[in-house]
């Protein structure tokens, strides 16, 4: 299962960590417990992609500081470091590393409007300066690895190669990529790279939107599925793990001891048909193997020819059946597929404000805290789509710390 | 440093890794969480048991973080200062030795955050995301970034060094030193590698944005470095999109390139490639040859060699920022190798060094097409330095030399006194160092 991670990438810091490493950390050994800790690195997230969606930051920037912030609580305790201030500094070190930088004072300003007086309390008599000093902490305990790959940038690859109804793809893309928005409240950045979480969230949002993919760019006779184009030894068991990981977020218990988390804002019925849902209908073991990688092949040398949607040799069935038809999970799934896409922002045809009379997460702002709206930034910006260079460089311009794990990929 | 925060932002991509397609896929229009929104109410609850006074005071703090042990980023009393180098806007560099080893040398450029109002200076950022990406035998390596320990006495800011491979001379300090003197076989030598380096960056999409002799480091075996990237940045091509907006206040007047000096924010590689051209002359005239003291008059030296900046010889030259803000000499004839001639005799360094030293930045030589010049697959062949650089024992830094004087180009330009940072830094620092840095 573990056979896809970096583990050669022995020069850099390790940032990947087993499951139950993820359960041994400085805060659990400071007396948190596990589940508190997940609320805590959800809080934390979730707070720094407000702060920065209030700032009109980039979906990049807001990723960055995200990992930084689960990457610090691996080596310290939120008992030392209070979460709301951490992840601030998260979000104005990840500012200037991703070349959109904030002013310190103006993230403080912010978190003073999000946060409740109680929880601002955290930042002390000197906030400014309590954000400097943890910077100069952050930056060593991150080991000075200030670069991270999102899955983003892989959800607009694997889509480019993908075959089906142009329309249908770009739902299904939309879709993937808000699951990567919520994934950064789990902990999946510190298990998986970016290329594998893209894949799994990818993969739910097919099955979600009933996208089906049956042919795609660059596909070989030994590819079963899109993604061995890109990643090797991901088994169905492993997207299964990762999906489940994301649709926890929306399906959190409630806590009796814990106001703090929300339950989903699902129908309880809705919760338990989701649960016993098998993302997976498939057997594992046909498509654990791993296989070579396999070229990447360009635009340019696609066949154009749009494969029939029926099933080829060693496809699953589709999943339309196992999933129930009245299936409305996501919340708001129905009316945002339904509605026009270019037309209106995500969140006004999804109700993100939950129908149902349960509360929703994050509950801890306070009242005066606006509903999120989908800022323009947090989305893929078209501008990403840099030109390519006429001559991509060979590979050997890149030096193993960074391109080694993707360079496996590339054409031979 | 002249490193303007309108820049565009650049993504700092690796470029090969996600490959577009011919016809790329619009990128999805919305986003947003299918999380439920924050609802009114509720702090109380388990923030309760984590209310503020749980958590460390400022003094309890402070001693874990004098305490901790990060065990990604070492201490910088590993290494025993031994001598300061350089001194920049960024920070003091110095040579330092290892002491476990007492064997490793290396180079700790310091960064100064005096007076960062915003913290960790982005420039220093960028030259560490720079650095980390670019691995080769043409650029200084960079070993890892080291930390003092945070304490009362330095009230517990920590300062941070950058950690290089030591390289035992610059070519500022090189070429300063009459001493030493290079045969044509050798000058090859530093070019190829210069432009290789070159190569290998812009392969990369990266912008040195600095060349000057100073920032281009050999070691005593002969292998050139191209070092400081306090200034370097990604690029991107532009071609349907936007044009980028780079700022062009960058690179010492003395190696700045035409287009910078006239405006233009859509710059690329053959900024370097200027830069490597003035370096390149320098080999041989041993100052900088082209030494201005405002933008206008370096434009007057520029025109004065390489021949009046006109739309004829560079289409599109007019519609520049500063084209018509700029005094522009006219009637000034083409005498790159004329002038040169004197200095380098070889026909094919001339022929070379007159197609780096081109207006027009597209017509201008990029490091592959100048690595393929007869100059350097031409008799004398680029020789190993190792064997002329044996004969010197002491460390040749620009910092530690007396001034260079502006002797050689003399009658190109008419200004006596050279009033340039960079000059009058080497003239204060060597008088208040006072020493001369042995290495051997
Ligand atoms: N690795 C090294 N080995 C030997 N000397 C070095 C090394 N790195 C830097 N130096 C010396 O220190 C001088 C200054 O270093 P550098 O150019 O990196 O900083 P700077 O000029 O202060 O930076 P900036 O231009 O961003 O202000 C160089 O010109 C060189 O003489
Ligand atoms: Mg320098």
């Amino acid at each position: 299962m573990g056979c896809v991670r970096k583990r050669f990438l022995s020069s850099m810091p390790y940032w990947y960590y087993e499951k139950k490493e993820l359960k041994d950390t400085p805060s659990f050994h400071d007396g948190i417990d596990f589940e508190t800790e997940s609320r805590y690195r959800k809080e934390g997230a979730r707070f720094i992609i407000d702060t920065g969606t209030k700032m009109d930051l980039g979906y990049n920037t807001m990723a960055t500081g995200v990992v930084y912030f689960h990457r610090f609580y691996m080596y310290h305790s939120f008992k030392t470091f209070p979460r709301y201030v951490t992840a601030c500094c998260c979000l104005f070190l990840a500012g200037k590393v991703e070349e959109t930088p904030k002013k310190c004072k103006d993230i403080i300003k912010i978190a003073s409007e999000l946060l409740s007086k109680n929880k601002f309390q955290t930042f002390g008599d000197d906030p400014k300066e309590e954000v400097m000093t943890l910077e100069r902490i952050l930056l060593q305990t991150i080991k000075f690895d200030l670069q991270i790959e999102h899955p983003y940038s892989f959800l607009l690859k694997y889509a480019k190669c993908l075959k089906g109804d142009k329309a249908k793809l770009e739902k299904m893309l939309q879709m993937a990529w808000t699951f990567v928005n919520d994934s950064l409240c789990t902990t999946l950045s510190l298990q998986w790279e970016p290329e594998v979480i893209a894949v799994a969230l990818m993969y739910l949002a097919g099955k979600l939107s009933k996208f089906e993919v049956v042919d795609w760019a660059g596909r070989q006779p030994n590819h079963l599925r899109w993604w061995d184009m890109f990643v090797e030894g991901v088994t169905m068991d492993l997207l299964e793990d990762i999906c489940h990981q994301v649709l926890d977020l929306y399906s959190q218990p409630q806590q009796p001891n814990s106001p703090d988390s929300p339950p989903m804002s699902l129908t309880s019925s809705t919760k338990r048909e989701l649960k016993s849902v098998p993302i997976v209908a498939q057997p594992i073991a046909r498509l654990s193997p791993v296989k070579p990688i396999q070229p990447i092949v360009t635009g340019a040398k696609l066949k154009t020819d749009l494969k029939s949607q029926t099933d080829g040799p060693g496809l699953p069935p589709t999943s339309v059946d196992v999933v129930p038809s009245q299936y409305s999970y996501p919340p708001g799934v129905t009316s945002y597929t339904n509605s026009s896409f270019s037309a209106q922002p995500f969140p006004q045809n999804v109700p993100l404000q939950s129908t149902s009379n349960s509360s929703s997460y994050p509950p801890s702002y306070p009242p005066s805290y606006p509903p999120a709206q989908a800022n323009s930034q947090y989305l893929p910006p078209s501008k990403s789509h840099h030109p390519q260079p006429q001559q991509p460089p060979s590979s050997q311009f890149y030096p193993a710390s960074q391109s080694s794990f993707s360079s496996s990929y590339q054409p031979q | 440093m002249p490193f303007n925060s309108d820049e565009p932002k650049p993504s700092f991509q690796p470029s090969n890794k996600v490959k577009v397609m011919s016809k790329p896929m619009p990128p999805p229009s919305r986003g947003g969480s299918y999380m439920g929104q924050p609802r009114s109410g509720g702090t109380s609850g388990m923030e309760g048991s984590m209310s503020v006074n749980s958590i460390m005071t400022t003094k309890e703090k402070q001693k874990y973080i004098e305490d901790y042990n990060f065990q990604y980023c070492d201490e910088a009393s590993k290494y025993e200062k031994i001598a300061k180098i350089g001194q920049g806007t960024f920070g003091e560099v110095f040579k330092a030795k290892d002491r476990k080893t007492q064997k490793k040398i290396v180079a700790m450029k310091k960064v100064l955050m005096d007076n960062e109002k915003e913290g960790f200076p982005i420039t220093a950022l960028r030259e560490i995301k720079i650095l980390q990406l670019l691995k080769h035998e043409n650029v200084v390596n960079l070993l890892e970034i080291c930390r003092t320990k945070a304490t009362l006495s330095n009230r517990y800011k920590t300062t941070f060094y950058l950690v290089f491979d030591f390289c035992e001379h610059d070519l500022a300090g090189l070429l300063s030193n009459i001493n030493v003197k290079f045969s044509l076989g050798e000058i090859k030598k530093v070019m190829q590698q210069l432009l290789n380096g070159l190569y290998y960056i812009h392969s990369n999409k990266i912008l040195h944005r600095d060349m000057k002799a100073a920032n281009v480091l050999i070691t005593k075996t002969g292998i050139l470095k191209l070092a400081d990237f306090g200034l370097a940045r990604p690029f991107s091509f532009s071609k349907n999109s936007a044009p980028n907006r780079y700022t062009n206040r960058v690179v010492t007047l003395w190696y700045r390139p035409p287009e910078l000096l006239l405006g233009d924010r859509n710059y690329g590689p053959p900024v370097d490639l200027w830069g490597a051209g003035c370096i390149m002359a320098e080999m041989w005239t041993r100052s900088p040859i082209m030494q201005g003291n405002t933008e206008q008059q370096q434009l007057t030296l520029i025109s004065q060699l390489c021949g009046s900046i006109t739309p004829e010889v560079w289409p599109g030259v007019d519609s520049l920022e500063l084209y018509t803000k700029m005094e522009l000499p006219r009637d000034q004839k083409r005498k790159v190798k004329e002038r040169l001639k004197p200095y380098v005799k070889d026909p094919f360094a001339c022929d070379l060094l007159d197609k780096l030293l081109v207006l027009d930045p597209s017509k201008r030589a990029d490091s592959d097409s100048a690595l393929n010049h007869d100059f350097f697959w031409t008799d004398p062949m680029p020789c190993d330095l190792s064997k002329m650089l044996a004969q010197h024992t002491q460390s040749m830094f620009e910092y530690l030399a007396p001034p260079r004087r502006p002797g050689h180009m003399r009658p190109h330009h008419q200004q006596a006194a050279v009033i340039n940072p960079t000059a009058a830094r080497a003239t204060t620092s060597s008088v208040e160092s006072g020493y001369q840095d042995r290495v051997f």
